[in-house]
């Protein structure tokens, strides 16, 4: 009986992982087959779907392109910097709205929630202004502090979420034993949030690497680019340069797959965890 | 141990807030002078940084760096365009700093550059944006500049006014031709190339009958509406038609424009046109007729060698655009160019003229034209074309044989109009507006808002 | 002696602000300020585009709101988030259960995390290239359903005025899906395996463990998500920018084109600034109801 209802489970776990397979992968799938095409054969019909005419001319293209190969260092150092500076302020915002009540509490929150919400296109040009004032304009600062208050409202929101799965028991356990609330904080909060964080912190990076109208306009020579105002300068105004548009895209994504595949074993690691309660 | 505790949680902000303001620091100290151009009510930081510029500039001899932002230089072969500006540096000890983006993203730029005073010194600018940036006062007045320089504007092919004044000058103009497909074609049955509306539906219907591949195309997708402009309005055009008079809407009563409607009522209804042409962009048009699947489109000539280059095996040529039946006179042909223009914040006006009258002497004119597939912007400019395509130099004949036109050219609010003229054509295509009366009752009213 | 309890009692009170000191100083200099003009804005007379513009008051409200086209785009707005949110959530939600089954080797469950978090690592523009590609008339999507026998003809996805709504929709849920996955998947962890032993012991079944522990646990987490995705897709814009331009005739215009067009083709940005200061008393209810339900759950 149990058996058989483990055999159904299974079943239909693996019917799951097939459609999931398909939703997700196909379309990457097929990105991947046409940054190997010839320009033509992106749009033939029947669909060409292994060109005979592959090559990785698209690829070898960007590589051997200085200005592009500026724009992948670019997106790194920016991103990654960004990541930094929005986990360290980030945690130490959550903690207070974990484990504090104070006056103001609610306010700060709601404005937090709600900055959020006026779109990037009408902040645009007050924001533009702004950036000139503080003649930071065309710099890498001009992009990592724009991207650090765009992405520390969903940090803060979302590691204060893990903060409160985790009991107060345990921080107070080692505040009773004589350690400060910054040790707290540091040596059993955030280990303890691990695999929390490295979400936060990956989509952060994804969040400052992807974003686009700010690369774009904050900044004015393409040494400061990014990889997505890159790949937009392959839209000439009458050809587009598809299989190299594709293939800087696949580029684009290799790094944070490669920090998605290095983090995998925290999200494993969790599992055995059970001490955290 | 608790002052330990408070001790570190002090230091903790301390450093975060050094970190904050750190960043603010050395963000000013970053080598690009980046306020240089902010206008004076805006920031009131601007006054020193533009100092700060005077002195970096100062130890290049004459050096003045002038800043040029367009989307030529994505379109050109790599390097093109440097070459040309170099000359000039060449010859007036004056820098030029390319800005090359795509068409869509340099709009972008200026747009918000206009409002914020980060805009270059020189811009590319499309016709359709001149009467905005003007009236926002982000363009200088060109004619102005032109006679402090004493400078003969009678050269110039063209120039983009407002309220009488020229605020742009285009540098080199591409034109809109018919584009066909031979084989399709021959395949279909079609001996030759049709002049008129009623030989154009008649090969529309024996490719319909004959082939797999569509008639025509008009992108409609209402991210970027030009089609409105080139795939519809040069059907007016060509047969000697007119959107405006004197210069305000004119488009009730017009009938022209109401029998280029109904041709596309009958295409659309026949089901000449490519598949989904709502959502289509103009570089989906292109991608169709590469691909064979696609017997006729406007289309600008930049467009040829692209086309050649992507499908070798294609066989197509250029040809006059069809005139609507009984119309004899000469055909107007769509225009689009590269204008040149000068930021309105500029701290060397003087400097960017000289740059603009470079850019249109005849013989740089000429060589910028005979790299860019396309037609000088100054009359005495003599492109050597010879090798450009036999396509090319047809399109060229074709070009003289036709005065240019292109209407949206100075408009306000252009790509709105295309929009909402976009908008009220697909309704009247589905049907939801009954006659071509109130549809286009409907745009005139629309447009004439945008016009008050 | 007291003044060292007084000392301590004012210690306690700033340590929060301390805390929170890095974040404010941010926001209140980057956000807060430029939201702030553009609040100003909204009440003048064409902002931006003249030098001297004029104090309207609330004209410009009066104006949007009695726009038919804000109204439509509203609805379309209303009709993409729910959709968009109400999905991601359920695949997310699937998804991460799957990926942390013990019926899987881990292996496999390593494979498949990366290939269900695939379209996050994708840039919007690219994105948008990407499913116009797919979903173009002749793409690889009509193909499939013709060569498959699916439909006797292709379907026009973002060319039809009553499909295309459906269609960014799509592109919008494949796009934010992972965002659900991947933090799910971290709350997952955190959830003591103990729990699940206690409650198997119990002889709950896969179902009641869910509803009971696994929903329970997740519940901060989940609340957080739903808001977010709830004022992100509230302004997603360059994803339906670049696939339709809010076209055919407005079908698929959402709040956050109307914005875009009103400011950058017609250059309202008055009017653009008055749309963006709605969306923000918007999204500020929804704040106040997220941190509401923050205090209860204390």
């Amino acid at each position: 009986m149990v058996g058989r209802k483990k055999l159904w489970v299974k079943i239909l776990v693996i019917l799951i992982l097939i459609i999931g397979t398909l939703w997700a992968g196909f379309p990457i799938l097929w990105m991947m087959l046409n940054s190997f095409k010839p320009n033509a054969e992106i749009f033939a019909w029947p669909p060409v779907w292994i060109s005979k005419s592959a090559s990785f001319e698209a690829y070898i293209k960007i590589f051997h392109n200085p200005e592009q190969v500026r724009f992948f260092i670019n997106s790194y150092v920016i991103a990654g910097i960004v990541v930094c500076l929005t986990l360290v302020v980030g945690i130490m915002a959550s903690y207070a709205f974990s484990r504090f009540n104070f006056r103001g509490k609610e306010f700060i929150n709601t404005v937090i929630v709600a900055v959020q919400a006026v779109p990037p296109i009408t902040l645009l040009i007050p924001y533009l202004s702004l950036i000139v004032a503080l003649k930071i304009y065309n710099t890498y600062w001009a992009l990592v502090l724009t991207y650090l208050v765009f992405t520390l409202p969903y940090c803060i929101l979302m590691t204060t979420g893990y903060f409160n799965t985790i009991s107060r028991a345990l921080d107070e356990a080692v505040m009773i034993d004589g350690g400060s609330r910054w040790y707290a904080l540091w040596k059993v909060l955030v280990p303890t949030s691990i695999p929390g964080l490295v979400s936060v912190g990956m989509y952060t990076f994804m969040q400052a690497w992807n974003e686009y109208l700010f690369a774009l306009t904050l900044t004015k020579t393409n040494e400061m680019r990014t990889v997505p105002v890159g790949i937009n300068l392959l839209m000439g105004q009458h050809a587009y340069e598809w299989n190299q548009m594709m293939a800087m895209s696949v580029l684009g994504s290799l790094p944070i797959l490669i920090l998605f595949l290095f983090f995998q074993k925290y999200f494993i690691a969790g599992m055995t965890s059970g001490a955290v309660k | 141990m608790k002052k330990t505790t408070l001790m570190k949680k002090l230091l903790a902000t301390t450093v975060a807030g050094i970190m904050v303001a750190s960043l603010t620091a050395c963000g000013s100290q970053a080598p690009a002078a980046p306020a240089a151009e902010a206008p004076k009510e805006e920031a009131p930081a601007a006054a020193p940084a533009a100092e700060a510029k005077e002195e970096a500039a100062a130890p290049a001899g004459d050096g003045v760096t002038l800043e040029f932002q367009q989307w030529w230089g994505v379109e050109m072969p790599d390097g093109a365009l440097q070459e040309i500006v170099d000359g000039f540096t060449a010859q007036t000890g004056i820098n030029i700093s390319l800005l090359s983006n795509p068409y869509a993203d340099t709009k972008t730029q200026i747009a918000a550059g206009a409002s914020t005073g980060t805009m270059a010194d020189v811009v590319g600018l499309d016709g359709s944006w001149v009467y905005d940036f003007a009236k926002q006062g982000a363009i200088s007045n060109l004619s102005e500049l032109m006679k402090a320089d004493g400078y003969d504007d009678s050269q110039l092919s063209d120039q983009i006014k407002y309220n009488g004044d020229t605020y742009m000058i285009p540098v080199v103009n591409f034109a809109y031709p018919l584009y066909v497909n031979l084989d399709i074609l021959e395949q279909a049955g079609v001996e030759k190339v049709p002049e008129t509306w009623t030989e154009f539906l008649a090969a529309c219907d024996k490719i319909k009958a004959n082939t797999d591949a569509a008639a025509y195309c008009i992108p409609l997708n209402t991210e970027a509406p030009n089609g409105i402009q080139n795939q519809f309005m040069s059907w007016v055009w060509a047969s000697g038609g007119n959107m405006l008079k004197d210069g305000k809407p004119g488009l009730t009563g017009n009938d022209t424009v109401t029998k280029t409607v109904e041709l596309f009522k009958t295409m659309y209804d026949k089901k000449y046109l490519t598949d989904g042409v709502y959502a289509l962009q103009e570089q989906d048009m292109v991608n169709e007729f590469e691909n064979g699947r696609l017997a006729f489109m406007i289309d600008g000539v930049s467009h040829l060698t692209t086309i050649t280059n992507e499908s070798p095996d294609l066989k197509f040529t250029v040809a006059p655009q069809p005139k609507a039946d009984g119309y004899t006179g000469k055909s107007g042909m769509d225009v689009a160019c590269w204008g040149i223009g000068i930021s309105g914040n500029s701290e060397h006006q003087a400097e960017c003229m000289q740059f603009v009258e470079y850019m249109m002497s005849p013989e740089v004119n000429a060589k910028l034209a005979q790299i860019a597939n396309a037609f000088p912007g100054n009359i005495n400019a003599n492109p050597d074309y010879s090798s450009n395509s036999e396509l090319f130099l047809k399109a060229f004949d074709l070009w003289n044989t036709c005065y240019a036109i292109n209407e949206f050219t100075g408009a306000p609010t252009s790509e709105d109009l295309m929009r909402s003229f976009n908008e009220e054509l697909i309704l009247y295509l589905d049907g939801d507006t009954a006659t071509t009366d109130d549809m286009l009752a409907n745009i005139q009213a629309a447009w004439e808002e945008a016009y008050n | 002696m007291n003044t060292a309890n007084q000392t301590a009692k004012i210690r306690k009170k700033i340590t929060p602000y301390m805390y929170l000191m890095p974040t404010i100083v941010l926001m209140v200099i980057l956000l807060v300020v430029p939201i702030c003009m553009v609040i100003k804005f909204s009440m003048l007379d064409e902002a931006i585009t003249s030098k001297a513009p004029s104090f309207v008051g609330i004209k410009n409200y009066v104006k949007v709101l009695t726009d038919k086209n804000f109204w439509n785009a509203a609805k379309n707005t209303m009709f993409f988030v729910l959709v968009s949110i109400v999905a991601h959530m359920v695949i997310g939600m699937v998804f991460a259960m799957v990926l942390n089954t013990r019926y899987l080797s881990s292996t496999t469950k390593g494979l498949c995390r990366v290939i269900f978090a695939l379209p996050w690592m994708f840039t919007a523009s690219v994105i948008a290239i990407l499913w116009r590609l797919m979903m173009n008339p002749s793409g690889i999507i009509n193909y499939l359903i013709v060569t498959l026998h699916l439909s006797p003809e292709g379907v026009d996805w973002l060319a039809s005025r009553s499909v295309a709504l459906i269609a960014v929709t799509i592109i919008n849920i494949w796009s934010g899906y992972p965002f659900y996955m991947i933090s799910m998947l971290a709350g997952l962890q955190g959830i003591s395996t103990d729990m699940y032993e206690a409650s198997a012991l119990d002889g709950a079944n896969g179902i009641r463990t869910f509803i009971h522990i696994t929903l329970p646990s997740l519940k901060p987490i989940l609340i957080s998500l739903i808001m977010l995705d709830f004022v992100w897709t509230l302004q997603q814009f360059a994803l339906i920018w670049m696939t339709t331009g809010g076209g055919p005739v407005g079908s698929t215009e959402t709040i956050a084109t109307y914005i875009y067009k009103q400011a950058f083709s017609k250059y309202k940005y008055s009017i653009a600034s008055t749309a963006a200061v709605l969306l923000l008393i918007i999204c500020i209810i929804i704040g106040i109801f997220y941190v509401r339900h923050q205090r209860s759950e204390e």
